[in-house]
């Protein structure tokens, strides 16, 4: 099974919903790439080698700014947050900034499908997490869309003046506003006009439908499993995962060991798993797709503690019964419709 | 046709309109109590237009990145608003392209170092989105470089020209203009608009300004004097916006440009000098600095060196990044609300 996993994965690379590396760049490193090689990086849960190794085919790289920069430095920290991606994008032969579902010239259609003469490239993308950085101001939201931003995680944990964060009690940052404001729809809209996929990770529930209801296009949850798994309130419910089903939107399922197992002191693949088989009952495994969260939070399930690690998951998938075509979708095609969908 | 360098159209767009170029009263083709709107750019021959995207010195240490976006994206939006009036364009190539399709190509220029926010990151975000220049400074230090009052009896220096970090971003390349390119030497920054065109502080002249107090007199700076500057390092930049209310009579607006033409002329310019002064001059400089940028190292090469910490000032910051700043992977809840009280007792001892 092993085999067939990795088969599958040979053809089917993974594009996975989120990771905090570059947030580690700063912390460990001040964002200053000159002094770390990125392919065997040992201080993080992810480095090029390992990606390769668990056949991930693009990344949405976070480029999160902490909450407490909210109302201060919020938007140069997420300037110097791209900046610190694009830079490594850059300097790497095989990853490559792409903006788009074809990647950005017809030639680069392929990297998607990671056969590119000389190598296998990973794709790199760029997802903003948490409204704050975008200061109420929906110029920087398009300036970030030019920059190269692919999506938007409305709220982090805290609330922003349009936005309400599932988090409660972390911070004290407009602590009247619930669900999206008069222009908390606004951003939405703009964010429909722009192309720019809405991420709903770490909303409120009144947030998540709020924006499930206006939105004209799908909507993904970047990194977030299920509430009726593990009833965490960073998990989706399943009325919402009906809407998201109905929306034609994907909820990328996330490894956080805390939002899985709800303090069970075993966490596992098959406690991963569960969610996945939870899901597809629900909403259909068109409906999914993978969001490690790695290098974002600490713990991790046993056999997937760093981004080598993904091919595991495929193959308990596979042992439960998942069909190719339904793993083609959660690695990848269902990330893809929902992409060109919003373009 | 002309390129003068800097024109703050998009200030007075977010001072009348809070940048709501769709309002009735926004139109850009009947605007009249700006110094600007398209029919007199036409009457002005104006080709191409540096916009710049200036925000006060009272934003530095607040909400300056922002406010620079947002005036970034009033000048794209304006492109997008009037296609067959605008192009909005990132190189000398596409300025020559404009000029062909009879369009006025629109560049972006940023005002003043406070924008950055002594961020290189920045720096780089703000060329990636389309500024081609940045005068180092406004009428306020920045925490590198000093600007022109300290040459007069209005400030004291601080950095005496450009700090260690100043220095370090002056090395860069990356193909923003900048208002000159010596190190050592006191800025001469575009300065206090009195008023009056402080035509020669914007030249692109490689000289350095000793100060020139912005007290010009309403006919033609003598510097402009062939003898004190070559033609060859001239361009024409006046700095127009309604704030200031005084340009010299004869050149009210942005329709006058022929009349200054008209004077150079009458004065024995050849048509040769005249044309490098309206637009040659500028694209053989923006040319070169586009070459010295493609030549430079390979990728991997941008500059990376934060700005000292206790060279910044303001409370509107985070320390994020820096050794023992605030800041850690972010913990489960609990965890991180311990971590954020701990980060906030131990600034505070």
């Amino acid at each position: 099974v092993r085999e067939r996993a990795i088969e599958l994965m040979q053809d089917a690379r993974l594009i996975d919903g989120h990771n905090d590396f570059v947030l580690q760049l700063r912390i460990l490193y001040q964002n200053r790439l000159s002094r770390v090689n990125l392919r065997e990086l040992n201080t993080t849960h992810t480095n090029l080698v390992k990606l390769q190794a668990g056949y991930v085919g693009a990344q949405f790289w976070s480029v999160y700014v902490l909450c407490s920069a909210q109302n201060k430095d919020a938007v140069r920290l997420t300037l110097e947050q791209i900046d610190v991606v694009k830079r490594m994008c850059n300097s790497y032969e095989e990853l490559e900034l792409v903006m788009t579902s074809q990647g950005d010239a017809p030639s680069h259609k392929i990297i998607f499908k990671n056969v590119v003469a000389g190598g296998i490239k990973i794709a790199c993308l760029i997802g903003i997490e948490g409204g704050h950085s975008i200061d109420s101001s929906l110029a920087t939201l398009r300036m970030y869309y030019d920059l190269g931003v692919r999506y938007m995680t409305l709220t982090h944990s805290c609330n922003t003046p349009w936005s309400e964060s599932s988090s409660k009690g972390i911070h004290n940052f407009y602590p009247s506003v619930t669900g999206l404001t008069a222009f908390g729809q606004e951003v939405v809209k703009e964010m429909n006009r722009l192309g720019m996929l809405i991420d709903l990770s770490h909303t409120s529930y009144s947030t998540a439908k709020a924006a499930l209801n206006i939105s004209k296009a799908p909507v993904i949850f970047s990194h977030s499993s299920a509430f009726s798994v593990c009833n965490h309130s960073r998990n989706v419910p399943d009325d919402i995962l009906q809407q998201l089903k109905k929306n034609k939107g994907i909820i990328m399922v996330t490894f956080n060991a805390d939002v899985l197992a709800c303090g069970r002191k075993t966490v596992n693949i098959s406690t991963l798993a569960d969610h996945f088989d939870h899901i597809k009952k629900i909403a259909g495994s068109e409906s999914i797709g993978i969001g490690g969260d790695y290098d974002g939070v600490e713990r991790f399930p046993k056999g997937l503690e760093d981004v080598s690690k993904y091919p595991s998951l495929i193959e308990e998938l596979l042992r439960r019964g998942w069909n190719e075509t339904e793993l083609k979708g959660v690695l990848r095609e269902n990330f893809l419709r929902v992409f060109r969908e919003v373009e | 046709p002309s390129l003068p360098r800097h024109n703050d159209l998009p200030w007075q767009l977010l001072w009348k309109f809070n940048n709501q170029l769709r309002l009735p009263a926004a139109n850009l083709t009947v605007l009249n109590d700006t110094h600007t709107n398209i029919p007199k750019l036409r009457l002005g021959h104006v080709g191409a237009q540096f916009w710049s995207v200036y925000v006060p010195c009272e934003t530095q240490n607040k909400d300056a990145v922002r406010r620079t976006l947002e005036q970034i994206d009033v000048v794209q939006r304006m492109c997008d608003l009037y296609p067959d009036t605008f192009a909005c364009v990132t190189d000398s190539s596409g300025i020559e392209d404009a000029f062909q399709s009879g369009k006025v190509a629109s560049l972006i220029g940023v005002e003043g170092g406070h924008s950055i926010d002594s961020s290189l990151g920045v720096l780089r975000s703000l060329y990636r989105l389309g500024a081609r220049y940045m005068t180092l400074t406004h009428n306020c230090n920045t925490p590198w470089a000093d600007n022109w009052l300290v040459d007069t009896d209005g400030e004291k220096p601080v950095h005496h020209g450009l700090s260690a970090f100043g220095k370090v971003r002056n090395s860069i390349s990356c193909g923003v203009q900048e208002q000159w390119h010596w190190r050592d030497v006191v800025l001469a920054s575009t300065g206090a608009m009195l008023g009056d065109l402080p035509l020669v502080q914007c030249s692109i002249s490689l000289f350095v300004h000793p100060s020139i107090h912005p007290s010009i007199q309403p006919s033609i700076h003598p510097s402009l004097h062939p003898s004190v500057h070559p033609p060859t390092h001239q361009s024409i930049c006046p700095s127009l916006s309604v704030g200031w209310h005084r340009v010299p009579t004869g050149l009210e607006d942005v329709s006058k440009y022929p009349a200054l033409v008209a004077e150079l002329l009458a004065r024995n310019w050849t048509e040769e000098e005249v044309k490098g002064a309206l637009a040659e001059n500028l694209l053989r400089v923006f040319r070169r600095v586009e070459e010295v940028s493609g030549a430079w190292e390979a990728p991997g090469s941008a500059l990376e060196t934060p700005i000292a910490f206790e060279d910044l000032e303001g409370t509107c910051r985070t320390r994020y990044g820096y050794p023992n700043g605030a800041g850690t992977a972010r913990p489960p809840p609990a965890a991180l609300a311990l971590a954020l009280a701990l980060a906030l007792l131990l600034s505070v001892l």
